[in-house]
């Protein structure tokens, strides 16, 4: 009786308790909050919403409320069946919850190197897409622009580089599940696969950087990873927000590519013809003299102005514009304990620079989850995004590239217009290019991309105990792009093309991932346990359709259906699988050791049946010695030493390159087949060592600092190796080689001033990356890339080129080399010991006579002519920078707050590939702008100029390629600038709305550099017309009810 | 008891996903795999032309082999660039001429591929002539291949009876570890070669077969090969035997310019086929077009290559030759005056295709004439003279006799097969010696057959990743 009486006290006594737990500052949800039964090992975790629940409380028992960053806290449940705590937070920045690998964890115990954007830095900027507003936000991490067209691509280096012929780019993961990225424009015009989702639509970005961090994503995480997470609703009131901005952009950098004037062109053409004159007595004999010469040239190259004829304008207002840009989106957000809904709409409309430019886009997001049953969840997000965007060529000397037209071809002098007619000028400018008035040729090109992308995921997790749970996730990811492309019918200069060219290319790419995971959760008294076990399937489908026809008939066809003869078409397809087994393991004590070790297994179609399987690891941990009572100093709030080591990789970027294939085309008018690659059943990742040391400490309530040194070798790198000929092909893919890149990271925050009224913070970060190819396929063998030289000791970005050794300035001739001309080092390498076959002059300047041997391995530096120069790897000259990173500061007033982003980077070179026609001392060029640069160039009066001779023909100058082409590409840039002013809350009652907000966001507005062109572009630091960044002010509104 | 069943479906619908058959297992669309490539005949015979496919490019018979041949010697001249060929300038650091080696071994590699497959074939008694076909062919290309690299990386035959390093024998697929094998000699070089060849003429069909390797022009190798050797009796029973029994006759005075524009002309034994595609974007585009060096009508390929005084004067002696009118004068003033560069202009282009393409003749009825003359007045024929005759009067129907002296036919040669690849070859196997008039004053320079630079070097590239390639004499890498 005694005892049923207890036991029926106990059950009445012992309850259910639930709560939520907020955090003072900003009276969000915690999630991760432990919550115990004081004395007792039972306790539960808060969900992401903050919530707990705890079965069988005593009535007197006390919950002890404890979080990394959070000062614990203790209620006595006092028979209350509901418990709300709300957490102070006890040091700076611990508390914040960061999306990781599979997951979520608190900034303050993770041991892998992640740095986390958050939308509050982007949220302004006047960007189509986040990525560029990645640069100079995190250390380590680079974020550069192919081009300053509306939605190009921007290309995205987290910690070097660490492939030759596999990709650099980091692995995309959005809300959880891998996405396309890269750019998808037409080959003319590049569009970023990441244009589809509105930056404001991102709740925050994850960078994972070293093997903790990535290794979970496995083959594919050797470059980093980017996690993508997008807004949610918010529990409690229906909260929706309209946004509007308009922007205008132009050129942000004013010395880009600076070119003299039309009356200084004219004078220094004057020269060049006169100096070949003078050399060419050939040249002038028919015309009687010299004088008459170039009289005659100049009259053919640079007629007077007719203004009674012709009309001119000024070029750069002919082909450019102010670019203006429009913003506009709207969302709600909302939710209750039943569930909660994000959704919003947005659209953009930017007219760009050049006229012809134009981007536009749509899109719209819902993005809800349900609690229908305690332990079950259903969610689903849906995005949708539409986009056109109309460009132009660029990166390259073509015709239809304005910048190109702009500053390599068009001289004030040639006529715009007919005066009587005002139709346009359309005769030929330069015989050189066959070129016309660009505004002529904007009407007869076509030059667009259209993107349409439905990313649906699904996903249900299932709740068995508080500390086991199981969730499915379900996605696909469709990506239809439409690019068009077309010289057409009337387009008056391209001979090939005489009456026009019109073709469609149609991609579609799906990619379908299935995931699930059960993650094990739990904490016994100081002990905490985490673990996670899955699997994910990934497939992804590609086709391609494209299409291409000539020769029209009518006058302003722009469809191929009008074209009258074939000229290309074929369909194409291919699959793809990933399939993966992937597991996590951590364990801490008392939020002061941590441990944590991960795995994944990857198997991919396409590598080799016996070779495609692969495992990835990482294992790290973390010392918080500020919990330690010996250094349990007041001015220390937190203080931690994290190291980890693990594997990652990179597959192949060809899909069957293990296979052995026939290739087919045609021989006359039949079919031919041949053996397409050797095959290599070997074939397999590349395989990334990490290891990274750091440190983060926040002390005196106000600095925080990072200090991290990676260590990430590759090696198997995957690289199309040379092969003997006899194979009958000249490479073949192999894991040959290897390369390091290491370096050091440092983030630096300083919150100057914090008040209720007022806060002031400053922060920057820096980083270094040493990169060195370490081995290719023998220790000898060089590769000779384009302007770069792979070979063993040097960086991957390792300038290769003639090198110039100055202009000839004395009044000899040296090897051949007249007074006045450049001279270029020889070239000729030779090995240590070996007889030499000529007088070498090493670096250093001592002269090894023809016939002594070498005393160590060196190039000749000897001066030589252009014609006898060879390449050589430019001492020192690299595209890589030797660091970079950004500076950042933010400051409030009361409802007034001001922001700015800057980027940086040093140590680098440009190859300003513009100079062959711009800077070439002559060359064939004439009736073309010229670079300041060949201002006041060598003559016999004037010896010691730097600038070469000018004359005509001129087959040693600047025209070729040289170490002449390499400037120093080191800048600073104030990428982003806001002020944003919250409307004080009586006039937002007046409106009867929640919130107003005004602000004006400036991009790249200020650069700070000596480079002669603008030394934002991308990572191969090859300039080549590109177009540059833009200067963009966009004013905007934010209201919300 | 539903948390179970939701947990079953969750794993159901999660594992259903991926249990489909084959999720790793992916195809190209684009290429076929190799084990599925060749069961047929008809794959045979499609993989048959893809041995043919190089052989046109401009890296190989569409222009560089006719540098080697033309530019080296006496008959063309660079009218600006291109003079490293001319002047034996090239380096094994050099790349651009490597691309020949190159795409004769790809050659090969195709033709071993099909001489090792084609035996699993099971074919019908009615189409074993054409699987015998189709194996001759893969031999007589094989042989085809090794004559070209015996010619451009040996020294001649006769110099030392093929004693120096010739050609890397590969006669299966191998793989990158097996293809690393040493130089054989010219004579193991020319030894194979012959093999090859009667195997060929076992199997090869006789039928006319434009854009192929037939009987005929396995024979007419034959002769070619033994001509380099000095085995004169081969050379002109075998040129004989081609001139009497083929299909082929020579083309007309009268059709003898056109003939060039047209693909299989009665006297083209081995041409290779260009392809009708568009010449915009494909192989045939700027950059790939045949003879585009030695077009002389069209600005944007630059014309850069042209005959040599010595050719013109040498044609233009006797101006009832039909050749004269392969001769093409630029003309800047645009006033009718032949006042500029002189051009060449017999290879115009076939019908139908942008100017600039043709189809490049390996072999040609003609010079099988001129080697049965040459082998047959070494050996004391009495058609000799008659056989050097019929190339002769085709040119100019008015000359009714000539004599088979070696000079005549040296010029008969140098008159005729101009831009074919075949002057610096032809001298440096009998040793002969020639006279660069050059207008531009770059070189002057007669080599003996014994000169290094006769030889081309090995590629100091290639040498890296294959040490047991021999370098040639006089080469530095």
């Amino acid at each position: 009786m005694a005892f049923a009486a207890l036991l029926s006290t106990m059950a009445f006594a012992q309850s259910r308790v639930t709560g939520v737990v907020t955090a003072k500052e900003d009276g969000g949800p915690v999630p991760g909050v432990n919550v115990m039964i004081k004395g007792s090992r039972t306790g539960s975790f808060t969900d992401e919403n903050g919530r707990y629940s705890l079965p069988n409380v005593p009535a007197n028992a006390v919950l002890v409320f404890s979080s990394v960053g959070y000062t614990t806290l203790e209620i006595p449940v006092g028979g209350k069946s509901v418990v709300n705590a709300v957490l102070t937070s006890d040091a700076i920045g611990l508390d914040e919850t960061i999306v990781v690998a599979y997951g979520t964890a608190k900034k303050g115990s993770y041991s892998g190197s992640a740095a986390v954007v958050k939308q509050d830095a982007i949220k302004d900027a006047p960007v189509v897409s986040f990525e560029q507003a990645l640069a100079g936000k995190a250390a380590g991490v680079q974020a550069m622009s192919y081009s300053g067209q509306p939605g190009s691509e921007v290309e995205i280096s987290v910690r070097g580089y660490g492939s030759f012929n596999a990709s650099n780019m980091p692995l995309y993961v959005i809300d959880g599940v891998p996405a396309t990225s890269g750019d998808w424009g037409s080959g003319n015009i590049s569009s970023s696969a990441m244009n589809f989702l509105n930056p404001s639509d991102i709740e925050s970005i994850t960078i994972l950087k070293d093997a903790a961090a990535a290794s979970l994503y496995g083959s594919r995480a050797s470059n980093g990873v980017i996690l993508i997470t997008t807004k949610k609703g918010k529990e409690g009131d229906v909260v929706s927000t309209f946004k509007a901005s308009v922007g205008v952009s132009y050129f942000s950098y004013k010395k880009h590519m600076e070119t003299v004037s039309d009356a200084e062109n004219e004078a220094l053409q004057r020269m060049s013809f006169r100096n070949y004159a003078e050399a060419n007595p050939s040249a002038w004999s028919s015309y009687g003299s010299v004088d008459a010469y170039v009289e005659n040239r100049i009259a053919r190259y640079y007629p007077a102005y007719d203004y009674d004829k012709y009309i001119y304008k000024n070029w750069e207002k002919a082909i450019f514009q102010h670019g203006v840009s429009q913003n506009y989106e709207y969302s709600i957000s909302g939710g209750g304990p039943k569930g909660k809904v994000y959704a919003s709409v947005a659209y953009t409309d930017q007219r760009g620079v050049v006229k012809i430019d134009y981007l536009q886009r749509f899109s719209a997001t819902i993005n809800g989850e349900a609690n229908i049953r305690p332990w079950l969840k259903l969610g689903g997000i849906m995005q949708y995004s539409w986009q056109y965007q109309d460009g132009h060529q660029d990166g390259w000397s073509s015709k239809d590239n304005p910048m190109f037209m702009w500053k390599a071809v068009l001289i004030d002098r040639w006529p715009y217009a007919y005066k009587a007619s005002g139709d346009l000028y359309e005769e030929t400018f330069s015989t050189r290019f066959n070129t016309i008035n660009p505004v002529a040729q904007f009407k007869h090109q076509v030059n667009d991309v259209k993107q349409n992308r439905v990313v649906l995921k699904g996903w249900a997790e299932v709740s068995f105990t508080d500390y086991l749970k199981l969730k499915s996730t379900l996605s696909s990811d469709w990506l239809y792009v439409h690019d068009k492309f077309g010289w057409l019918y009337g387009h008056p200069n391209f001979t090939a093309y005489g009456t026009g060219y019109a073709s469609d290319k149609h991609r579609n790419i799906n990619k379908v991932v299935s995931s699930t995971t059960l993650n094990f959760d739990k904490t016994f008294d100081l002990h905490h346990v985490a673990a996670m076990a899955g699997w994910e399937a990934e497939r992804e489908k590609f086709n391609s359709l494209r299409l291409g026809m000539t020769d029209f008939s009518y006058l302003g066809a722009t469809e191929s259906i009008m074209g009258t003869t074939f000229d290309e078409g074929y369909s194409y397809s291919r699959e793809e699988g990933l399939l993966s087994m992937l597991g996590s393991l951590s364990y801490d004590y008392d939020n002061t050791y941590y441990v944590t070790g991960t795995f994944r297994r990857d198997g991919s179609s396409r590598l080799a049946p016996k070779s495609r399987w692969g495992n990835f690891w990482s294992v790290s941990g973390t010392w918080r010695f500020s919990k330690e009572k010996f250094l349990d100093y007041p001015w220390m709030n937190d203080g931690k030493i994290r190291a980890s080591y693990g594997t990652s990789g990179t597959l192949p970027s060809d899909y069957f390159g293990f296979m052995s294939v026939y290739d087919y085309s045609y021989y006359g008018t039949d079919g031919a087949s041949y053996p397409g690659n050797i095959a290599n059943t070997d074939l397999t990742w590349e395989k990334n060592k990490n290891w990274n040391i750091g440190v983060d400490a926040t002390i005196f309530d106000r600095y925080s600092f990072t200090v991290e040194y990676f260590n990430r070798k590759t090696t198997d790198l995957l690289l199309d190796a040379s092969v003997a000929s006899t194979t009958g092909f000249s490479s073949t893919l192999m894991n040959k080689g290897s390369m390091v890149n290491r370096g050091w990271e440092l983030s630096l925050n300083v919150d100057i001033i914090k008040s209720n009224d007022m806060d002031l913070s400053v922060g920057a970060n820096w980083s270094r990356v040493h990169n060195e190819v370490l081995k290719l396929s023998t220790d000898d063998e060089a590769i000779n890339s384009g302007w770069f030289w792979w070979a063993k000791g040097y960086n991957f970005y390792q300038f290769y080129t003639r090198n110039y050794l100055g202009v000839n300035k004395s009044n000899e001739t040296i090897n051949g080399v007249k007074p006045g001309y450049p001279m270029y080092a020889e070239g000729s390498f030779y090995s240590k010991g070996e007889v030499v076959d000529q007088d070498v002059t090493l670096k250093n300047g001592k002269v090894i006579k023809a016939g002594e041997t070498m005393p160590e391995d060196g190039y000749n530096y000897a001066p030589a002519r252009r014609q006898s120069a060879s390449s050589m790897p430019i001492a020192g000259k690299r595209a890589m920078p030797k660091g970079f990173g950004g500076f950042n500061a933010s400051f409030r007033w009361k409802d007034l707050s001001v922001s700015m982003a800057w980027t940086y980077k040093y140590g680098h070179y440009i190859c300003n590939s513009t100079q062959d026609e711009i800077a070439n001392d002559g060359y064939r060029t004439f009736g073309q702008p010229i670079s300041v640069k060949q201002r006041n160039p060598w003559t016999t009066t004037n010896a010691d100029s730097d600038v070469p001779m000018r004359i005509y023909d001129n087959n040693q100058g600047g025209y070729y390629n040289s170490s002449r082409m390499l400037v120093r590409g080191d800048f600073a840039r104030l990428k982003n600038l806001s002020v944003s002013y919250n409307l004080p809350k009586n006039i937002v009652q007046k409106l009867s709305v929640r919130n107003a907000r005004v602000y004006l966001s400036g991009a790249n507005l200020l650069t700070i550099s000596k480079c002669e062109v603008d030394p934002e572009i991308q990572s191969d630091g090859y300039y080549n017309y590109g177009m540059p960044a833009l200067r963009t002010w966009s004013l905007g509104l934010e209201v919300s009810f | 008891m539903k948390k179970i069943l939701s947990i079953i479906l969750v794993a159901v619908l999660a594992i259903s996903f991926t249990s489909c058959k084959g999720f790793l297992d992916k195809e190209p669309t684009d290429s076929v795999v190799a084990e599925n490539a060749l069961a047929t005949l008809e794959d045979a015979g499609v993989a048959v032309n893809g041995m043919y496919t190089l052989l046109k490019y401009y890296t190989v018979f569409g222009n560089y082999m006719i540098q080697m041949g033309d530019l080296r010697a006496d008959l063309l001249v660079p009218s600006e660039g291109n003079y490293v060929v001319y002047s034996y300038d090239y380096e094994a650091s050099q790349n651009s001429y490597f691309t020949l080696w190159r795409n004769f071994y790809t050659t090969i590699t195709r033709a071993n591929a099909i001489i090792k497959n084609i035996d699993a074939l099971d074919v019908s008694a009615e189409k074993q002539s054409i699987k015998d076909d189709y194996l001759g062919q893969a031999y007589a290309v094989r042989a085809f291949c090794y004559f070209n690299l015996a010619k451009l990386y040996g020294r001649p035959y006769r110099l030392d009876n093929g004693a120096s390093l010739g050609a890397v024998l590969i006669t299966e697929p191998v793989s990158p570890s097996e293809a690393r094998i040493p130089r054989s000699t010219v004579a193991q070089t020319y030894t194979q070669i012959e093999n090859d060849i009667t195997t060929a003429l076992s199997l090869l069909s006789k039928d006319k077969n434009t854009g192929h390797m037939n009987y005929w022009a396995a024979k007419f190798l034959q002769a070619k090969v033994a001509l380099y050797k000095g085995d004169n009796n081969t050379a002109y029973t075998a040129a004989k035997e081609v001139i009497t029994d083929s299909p082929y006759s020579l083309v007309p005075n009268a059709d003898y310019l056109a003939s060039w524009a047209l693909t299989g002309n009665s006297e083209a034994i081995f041409e290779g086929l260009v392809n009708l595609q568009s010449a915009i974007d494909g192989d045939n585009g700027f950059g790939g077009s045949f003879y585009y060096s030695m077009w002389f009508g069209y600005t944007n390929c630059g014309a850069t290559i042209v005959p040599t005084k010595t050719w013109l004067d040498l044609v233009q002696a006797n101006p009832n030759d039909i050749r004269n009118q392969w001769i093409a004068y630029d003309d800047p003033a645009g006033d009718g005056k032949k006042t500029g560069e002189t051009w060449l202009k017999k290879f115009i282009g076939n019908t139908g295709f942008t100017a600039f393409l043709n189809n490049p003749k390996y072999m040609r009825l003609a010079e099988a004439y001129l080697i049965a003359a040459e082998a047959g007045n070494a050996t004391g024929k009495s058609d000799a003279n008659a056989l050097l005759l019929a190339v002769a009067q085709r040119a100019d129907p008015t000359v009714t006799s000539i004599t088979a002296t070696p000079e005549n036919v040296e010029k008969e040669r140098m008159k005729e097969l101009i831009g074919e690849g075949d002057r610096f070859f032809d001298i440096m196997r009998r040793n002969g010696t020639y006279t660069k008039a050059d207008p531009h004053q770059v070189f002057n320079e007669v080599l003996s057959w014994s000169d290094n630079r006769v030889m081309l070097p090995i590629s100091a590239d290639e040498r890296i990743i294959y040490p047991e390639l021999e370098q040639n004499p006089g080469y530095k890498d």
